[in-house]
């Protein structure tokens, strides 16, 4: 679950199944007796991510709260006020397309202080949550074949605080078949690890080691070392 | 969730906690070593009581530091964050620096357990963080 672990940063192109393993960590933290979650992002999702389909669970869905700030301006009130907001804490923060709050503002020590923000936040929900429980965090980024300085640069400042990554890929291996590959590198906590990702037709989200091959660790300790989303 | 220090900062950080006791700038020249001037300023710092901690009833809290040059920096101890341009020119665009000396300062209070504390409400907090935002052009 992605509920313990490392701040986790995901990157990827556009179409690489960054929002669908977002909301699929969201429903994952949001289970019996878990929760709530809390999903910023910039638009309301168009539609749900493919392959949550049939098994969207009502119940989990009410534990998901979306909040839309619609400019930079806007997610900073949300993150320096959310010691004000009342009801019980997440569990889970998740935020989709930083790579839009962050070009609006390019100044480094501004984005800086947003990715700086976005990690206490957490770190005041895991002290809200109590002893023993810890505010998860999830970052999605979209990345561009050409980079160009300021993401370069947004980059490096991103790493900087999120030791833990994620490079996602779209990899189709048949005709019909929705797939990504999944590059986790948990930073100095454990060793890199490859991982395919599919949505089966009824929705159902399984994820195996790189390459596919049953029972044999091809690289690395084959340790499940990192939480899976 | 904590953010990891560079494990070399973390043994320093609890070295000197077991040694405050003692003066602690006996780890003064190990200090130095590992950060340079930034040290010694920090220490400096810290002696002049230069570091406020604001909480709220939340629990939610932030450091601020009178900077030598009679500016107010704020610090977020949580993750590493300080809003000084030294923080923003050589810890971010470079990145041999580990602290800039306001951060430092602020751990080092932590562990010597000496610093103002100041309370303010849930909405002044707010308010504080929010300052750092600087105002739309």
């Amino acid at each position: 679950t992605p509920a313990a672990g490392p701040p986790l940063l995901l990157l990827g192109a556009p179409g690489s199944g960054k929002t669908a393993l977002l909301f699929a960590a969201a429903l994952e933290a949001a289970g019996e007796g878990q929760g709530p979650v809390l999903f910023l992002t910039r638009r309301p999702l168009q539609s749900l991510p493919r392959g949550t389909g049939t098994t969207l669970d009502p119940m989990r869905l009410q534990k998901i709260r979306f909040q839309y700030p619609p400019s930079t301006r806007e997610l900073f009130r949300l993150l320096c006020s959310a010691h004000e907001a009342p009801g019980p804490a997440p569990s889970l923060l998740l935020l989709d397309g930083l790579e839009e709050y962050l070009a609006e503002d390019p100044e480094p020590q501004e984005a800086a202080y947003l990715i700086a923000l976005l990690l206490d936040t957490a770190v005041h929900f895991s002290h809200r949550l109590g002893p023993g429980r810890d505010c998860g965090l999830m970052v999605a980024l979209q990345t561009q074949e050409e980079a160009d300085s300021g993401d370069v640069l947004h980059l490096a400042l991103l790493q900087r605080y999120f030791p833990a990554q994620c490079w996602l890929q779209p990899d189709a291996p048949g005709p019909g078949e929705h797939g990504l590959r999944a590059c986790l590198d948990p930073g100095g906590l454990g060793p890199r690890t490859e991982w395919w990702v599919t949505f089966r037709s009824d929705g159902e989200m399984m994820i195996v080691p790189w390459p596919t091959q049953a029972g044999d660790p091809s690289s690395g300790n084959g340790s499940s070392s990192g939480g899976q989303p | 969730m904590a953010v990891v220090l560079p494990a070399v900062v973390e043994e320093l950080l609890s070295e000197m906690a077991a040694a405050v006791q003692e003066s602690a700038r006996s780890t003064g020249p190990r200090l130095k070593f590992l950060f340079g001037s930034s040290a010694t300023q920090a220490l400096d710092l810290v002696d002049r009581q230069s570091i406020t901690l604001i909480s709220s009833p939340s629990g939610r809290h932030v450091y601020q530091v009178l900077g030598s040059s009679g500016k107010t920096y704020t610090c977020l101890a949580s993750c590493h964050y300080c809003s000084c341009p030294a923080f923003a020119f050589s810890v971010l665009r470079k990145s041999d620096s580990i602290l800039c000396k306001h951060l430092l300062a602020v751990y080092l209070s932590q562990v010597m357990r000496t610093c103002q504390q100041l309370s303010v409400s849930d909405k002044q907090l707010t308010d504080i963080l929010l300052m750092e935002k600087k105002q739309e052009a």
